[in-house]
């Protein structure tokens, strides 16, 4: 009796251990279904778990939304303040893509005159507007005198007038002031384009005679030695031919948008001191 | 015009100037561009000293001139007209309104108008420059109005230059 007292507590362990390992070998071949303690077992704590599931559910919300997020604030502005970043080098990306776009063209037609030429950048309008004048980045110190030629990828732009230092001002082929000897490509009818104002200009001087139809195309005649010949003017729009008269009345729309100029070239040649 | 008031005119004088040459373009259409320098010389006119008023209402013509067509002292010429013919009558107004401001800007700019196409067609060789004005005028007016109304809202507008 003393002696199964002593191992009492070695007995009923490995008794319990024998059983654990008899259940766990009977269950091994049922192993997907539930037995009848795991049944009851569920059964029983199927109610208490489901409000429990809630419960902790608000709690993982609570500590996602709100715990975790404490720097959240922070990542927003730091996130912010990236995609503002990113967004301006995307539009200084776009807007250089443009710049190439434009002074790729214009390089093409500075390669096509053969005066030697300087490129300058518009830097400000006319500040009247019965005026058309542009002023432009250069001035004496890249050898720009008045009276020069101005062209841009398209075509004609002016004239210099009034060249100071590091910057000059450009007369538009629009403005009143304004003059060009020219010729219309098709049928080489001559005239002088005046400015009307109002992104226009008028072919004068251009007898009746002429053959001038709308569509025609108007380039510099190269008389004067100003503008060197060829380069285009603009599109005739308009032939007006009246009962009387000498002249007749040719508009011209110009073939460089005026309103958007950014580059341009200045063709160094003649000019006046 | 005392010294701070001086310190004040350049400024805002390089700023009229950098907004009708290079900003106001890119945004307005040519014929909604406001004359900022005529609003200037408008308020000198009739809130100014005479002497010097008259001087710099003839350099902001000229500057003007600088930045607009051909012709160096059309607007310097008109500029210094309209001015005394603003100061002669101005002692009799009550220069601190805000309507009289606007109304004068509506006369002025009608003014100078007439004065700068008769100086264009009687000196120059511009013929068709009159139609381009005329079309010109009304938004010109308006707009000029408006930036006059704009003036008046300004901090310290009802102070007298002269006194300060």
């Amino acid at each position: 009796m003393g002696i199964l007292k002593k191992y009492l507590l070695v007995l009923l362990v490995g008794f319990g251990v024998l059983v654990a390992l008899i259940i766990f070998s009977l269950n091994i071949p049922r192993n997907r279904e539930a037995n009848f303690m795991e049944r009851g077992v569920l059964s029983l704590m199927a109610p208490l778990l489901r409000p429990l599931s809630h419960v902790s559910g608000s709690i993982e919300d609570v500590w996602d939304n709100y715990i975790q997020l404490i720097d959240t604030r922070g990542e927003n502005l730091r996130l912010r303040e990236d995609i503002r970043s990113l967004n301006a080098r995307l539009v200084a990306a776009n807007e250089a893509l443009l710049a190439r776009q434009r002074l790729e063209r214009l390089l093409e037609m500075k390669k096509s005159l053969t005066p030697p030429t300087v490129a300058a950048s518009v830097i400000g309008e006319d500040g009247s507007s019965w005026f058309r004048t542009l002023v432009i980045d250069r001035g004496r110190s890249s050898l720009l005198r008045e009276g020069m030629a101005v062209v841009a990828a398209d075509g004609v732009v002016g004239q210099t007038v009034k060249v100071a230092g590091e910057s000059s001002r450009v007369l538009l082929l629009t403005d009143h002031a304004s003059g060009i000897s020219a010729t219309i490509q098709r049928s080489r009818a001559r005239g002088v384009v005046k400015g009307k104002g109002e992104m226009l200009c008028s072919l004068e001087f251009t007898t009746r005679e002429e053959d001038v139809k709308v569509g025609d195309l108007v380039i510099t005649s190269g008389i004067g030695g100003v503008f060197p010949k060829g380069v285009p003017i603009g599109e005739v729009t308009m032939v007006k031919r009246g009962e009387y008269g000498i002249f007749q009345t040719v508009s011209i729309r110009p073939i460089v948008n005026l309103a958007h100029l950014e580059e341009v070239l200045i063709v160094q040649r003649g000019g006046y001191e | 015009m005392n010294n701070r008031a001086m310190l004040l005119f350049i400024p805002v004088l390089a700023a009229a100037v950098v907004l009708q040459v290079t900003v106001l373009p890119v945004f307005l259409l040519p014929a909604f561009k406001p004359d900022l320098l005529l609003v200037l010389m408008i308020f000198m006119a009739l809130r100014g000293p005479t002497g010097s008023g008259a001087l710099l209402s003839w350099l902001l013509g000229a500057l003007s001139d600088v930045f607009s067509g051909l012709y160096l002292g059309l607007n310097a010429v008109t500029y210094l007209v309209v001015f005394l013919v603003i100061k002669g009558v101005s002692d009799r107004l009550y220069a601190e309104s805000a309507l009289l401001f606007v109304l004068t800007t509506a006369g002025v700019t009608l003014a100078v108008f007439t004065l700068n196409m008769i100086l264009l067609l009687m000196f120059t060789a511009t013929p068709g420059i009159a139609y381009s004005m005329f079309t010109d005028i009304v938004p010109r007016l308006l707009v000029n109005c408006f930036v006059a109304s704009l003036v008046t809202l300004l901090p310290g507008f009802d102070r007298n230059l002269e006194i300060a």
